[in-house]
């Protein structure tokens, strides 16, 4: 309870120092909204095209953009320590500063920083995602809006996960960035659509190795009615805990990683 | 012309130097291309196009070979703007914009070669329907070759003026956001541009983003004919000399507004 | 047991060398940065800890916060050890490292000691006593609503101060406080970390160059040259070993007739004034200064102080550091 209290703080401090900059973080917010105004015009621009993908109807493609947009763009929202200010950390030496205060690192990073400016994508990823079960014809139940909040909340701590891996090789000062944003954001580009319609080798990555398919994807199936591959209902609540599996794995290394930070500067 | 030359030479030797970050970056647009296929291929299974996907495949691969041409920028001269250390080069007596289209045409072409070549090797080897097909024929290919040649030109005469605008406000980052996303979603690489509504296509396949590398690969993939080849090419140099002139007129004003300035 | 022992610390770095031309893998060379260090501190006590740049100091210092794991040897404070417990551990330490801030740099700074209020888990009463303490104590009542970013730098290092010592730590880890600051700045702070030693009995271990800063505080120092202790004792002790010179500038009324001195001394004529560079252990003074005497009316004679920095510029070439 204390670390939320903490985090809240953290949270407002750095909102007060964005604001410093007001012209600066309007245009930059701007720049934002056309960049992934772009990509919703791209979706829909295929949509025009081509109508449908598999058993999949326009609008539950542009339901699925939405969804792993709304989850993306909170992570790099709310975890920009991990997310983008991580190597930096490192670089400069501040994760020092972190070391010697009686809370965890991993708390610390991610009080360290925030990026208000992706609100603004986590505006339009909530639109598609409203106009795509629109079009669709949602059904919205209690059931339903839970599992999107569980999709949410997983999907979360999965992308942090994943972006923790680009902290631990910090530590041993590889430099990888590429593969691991081959997982993160290629697996953001790539699950924007089902992986159901990938070949089985993509299909493996992004549900065993980074489970898109299961924090989102099943869930998003279930909620826009469609057959959950034969599996009871009862499932599309479970498979987003990957999420939280994936995180747990790549936090423990992280502690592990930490062992080897050697701090750089004199 | 001896400057020029050891500009080239010096943007090869950092080019070369970091072969790390070159093998990540081809990972990644390997990875980003499959993808690509991938999602093209399965749009195409249930709905073909005129257009075949082979010629699609092909496209996305050209696409990626090159991206290197379309965004890279010049850490040395946007620190200078930052920093306002660019005024006092903009008082020597040089010519500031010949030296920084050089410096960018060096950066692009040897940027896009270092990527390109590796990537079209492995394009060219994977199997049928996900790899590079061979050009609709070696006139197109001849011709395709100009095109870029043109496009290159073409996309540092842009640079140039973007590089001049970034001069003129204080953050430019937000600008510069925007007009990089617009040169990526215009130039076909977001989604070909064969892929946009046919009413929208013959507006933008006159801007001059296309010119940069759809041009060269319509070319390529046989999409536009042999005989259209010479409008095409036409097409790409009025932007070219256009698009220079811009340039010119914009660093020149700057020019004489720090000197106005500077009293 | 003392308050901190540290016994036979070790550690390593692995540096990857630059590729040459022409070679696939890059070497590795193993630099030690400790070899075998051992020393203890009571508690209360004022420790300068000095060598030369890459002697291995910031290296101790960031195993004794908790930051680095050492390769090999012991070390507790106060019975913990830092990189096993380390939450525990850095509750009761405070950390100021010269060149980097742990304030925040677009906010006022009384924002910045409430979130650390936060962080430390200082209870509120206690932390409005201690604030007002310091802030009296460091002069900072009027830059509290002042953001970070718009001090000078003596501000600034008096800011980052406060800021770690609100939480009451037992220890405090000072690296190069007073680089870059002017005269009155340093006096200052001097003074308060003296008064924060002797009133609150704060343990302090202080790094730096500055040699007047260990002279004006320091009983003890430490010495550390490529990873080794050489030496442990009182500042004027060491210097005893070093102070083989003496120098003495003198001026005359109209001509004089110098001798000549004895080996190991010598005569420089600046202008109309002679600087005598002269070994105590040749050449006692009394004796010089009847030499000084007999050669012309003198004028001026000044004796140059002892200079602390070229002392220890002499003990690190002997040590050939």
């Amino acid at each position: 309870m204390d670390t939320v209290k903490l985090y809240l703080r953290s949270m407002k401090m750095l909102l007060r120092c964005q604001m410093q900059y007001p012209v600066s973080f309007l245009l930059q917010s701007l720049a934002q909204l056309v960049m992934t105004g772009g990509e919703m015009m791209a979706v829909l621009l295929v949509i025009d095209r081509f109508e449908a993908l598999n058993q999949w109807t326009g609008g539950d493609l542009l339901f699925f953009f939405g969804l792993m947009n709304v989850v993306f763009y909170i992570t790099e929202c709310f975890a920009r320590g991990v997310t983008g200010a991580f190597p930096s950390l490192v670089r400069t030496g501040r994760l020092d500063g972190f070391l010697v205060r009686p809370r965890g690192v991993f708390t610390q990073v991610i009080c360290y920083a925030a990026d208000p400016r992706r609100l603004i994508c986590i505006g339009i990823g909530a639109l598609a995602m409203a106009l795509g079960s629109i079009q669709s014809q949602v059904i919205w139940t209690l059931p339903k809006v839970l599992l999107l909040l569980e999709a949410i909340f997983f999907g979360y701590f999965q992308i942090t996960g994943l972006f923790l891996i680009e902290a631990i090789f910090c530590m041993f000062s590889v430099k990888s960035v590429e593969v691991v944003n081959a997982l993160t954001y290629g697996g953001r580009s790539c699950c924007q659509y089902p992986v159901d319609i990938y070949p089985r080798p993509l299909q493996m990555l992004f549900t065993v190795v980074a489970p898109f398919g299961l924090t989102m994807h099943v869930p998003g199936a279930y909620i826009l009615g469609k057959p959950l591959y034969g599996w009871p209902a009862w499932s599309a609540f479970l498979c987003p805990l990957a999420g939280g599996v994936i995180f747990l794995i790549m936090y423990l290394f992280f502690r592990r990683a930490m062992r080897y930070y050697r701090s750089t500067g004199s | 012309m001896n400057a020029y030359a050891s500009t080239f030479r010096m943007r090869w030797k950092m080019e070369t130097q970091y072969r790390g970050a070159a093998f990540g970056g081809l990972f990644c647009q390997l990875f980003f291309g499959l993808f690509l296929i991938a999602l093209y291929r399965a749009l195409y299974a249930g709905k073909p196009q005129s257009m075949p996907v082979s010629a699609i495949v092909t496209y996305v691969w050209l696409q990626q070979a090159f991206f290197r041409m379309l965004l890279s920028d010049d850490e040395d001269l946007l620190s200078k703007i930052q920093t306002g250390s660019i005024a006092y080069d903009l008082c020597r007596p040089l010519n500031l914009y010949g030296y920084y289209y050089m410096r960018s045409m060096a950066q692009k072409a040897l940027g896009s070669i270092m990527r390109s070549v590796p990537m079209i090797l492995v394009a060219v080897l994977l199997p049928g329907g996900w790899g590079l097909a061979a050009p609709a024929s070696v006139p197109a290919l001849l011709c395709a070759l100009a095109a870029v040649f043109l496009g290159l030109l073409c996309v540092c005469a842009m640079t140039n003026i973007t590089m001049g605008l970034t001069m003129r406000t204080l953050d430019s980052r937000g600008v510069r956001a925007m007009l990089n996303l617009l040169m990526m979603t215009f130039s076909g690489n977001i989604l070909p541009l064969t892929l946009f509504p046919d009413s929208w296509q013959r507006v933008i396949t006159l801007l001059p983003y296309a010119q940069l590398l759809d041009a060269p690969i319509r070319l390529y993939t046989g999409e536009w004919a042999l005989s259209q080849a010479p409008s095409v090419l036409i097409t790409q140099m009025i932007w070219t000399l256009l698009l220079t002139f811009l340039g010119l007129i914009i660093w020149k004003q700057n020019q004489k507004r720090i000197i106005v300035q500077g009293g | 047991m003392s308050y901190i022992e540290v016994h036979d610390l070790c550690k390593r770095f692995t540096v990857r060398k630059k590729r040459e031309k022409g070679q696939f893998l890059r070497e590795k060379t193993i630099v030690e940065a400790l070899k075998n260090v051992s020393f203890s501190i009571d508690q209360g006590e004022l420790v300068g800890y000095i060598g030369p740049n890459g002697a291995g100091k910031s290296t101790t210092v960031k195993i004794l916060s908790g930051i680095l794991t050492p390769d090999g040897g012991e070390a507790s404070i106060g019975g913990i050890v830092p990189w096993k417990e380390r939450k525990k551990h850095v509750k009761r330490i405070g950390v100021v490292f010269g060149q980097r801030s742990q304030l925040w740099w677009d906010v006022p700074i009384i924002d910045s000691y409430n979130l650390l209020r936060d962080i430390y888990r200082v209870p509120e009463n206690d932390y409005q006593k201690r604030l007002r303490e310091l802030t009296d104590a460091l002069d900072l009542g009027n830059i509290l609503r002042t953001p970070l970013r718009l001090l000078s730098l003596g501000q600034k290092m008096r800011a980052e101060l406060c800021g770690s010592l609100l939480h009451r730590p037992e220890l405090l880890f000072l690296d190069e406080p007073t680089i870059g600051l002017d005269a009155v700045s340093k006096l200052s702070l001097r003074d308060f970390l003296k008064e924060e030693n002797q009133k609150n009995g704060t343990t302090i271990l202080l790094t730096t160059h500055d040699m007047e800063d260990i002279a004006a505080l320091c009983p003890r120092v430490l010495v550390l040259g490529h990873g080794k202790k050489l030496f442990d004792g009182a500042l004027p002790d060491l210097l005893s070993r070093y102070d083989t010179q003496r120098v003495v500038n003198v001026r005359y009324n109209g001509d004089c007739f110098l001798p000549r001195l004895p080996k190991g001394c010598s005569v420089t004529k600046e202008g109309d004034s002679y600087k005598i560079i002269y070994a105590p252990e040749q050449l006692q003074t009394p004796q010089l200064l009847s030499i000084l005497q007999s050669a012309g009316e003198i004028r001026e004679l000044t004796a140059q102080p002892q200079n602390v920095d070229h002392m220890i510029a002499a003990m690190y070439k002997e040590m050939d550091l």
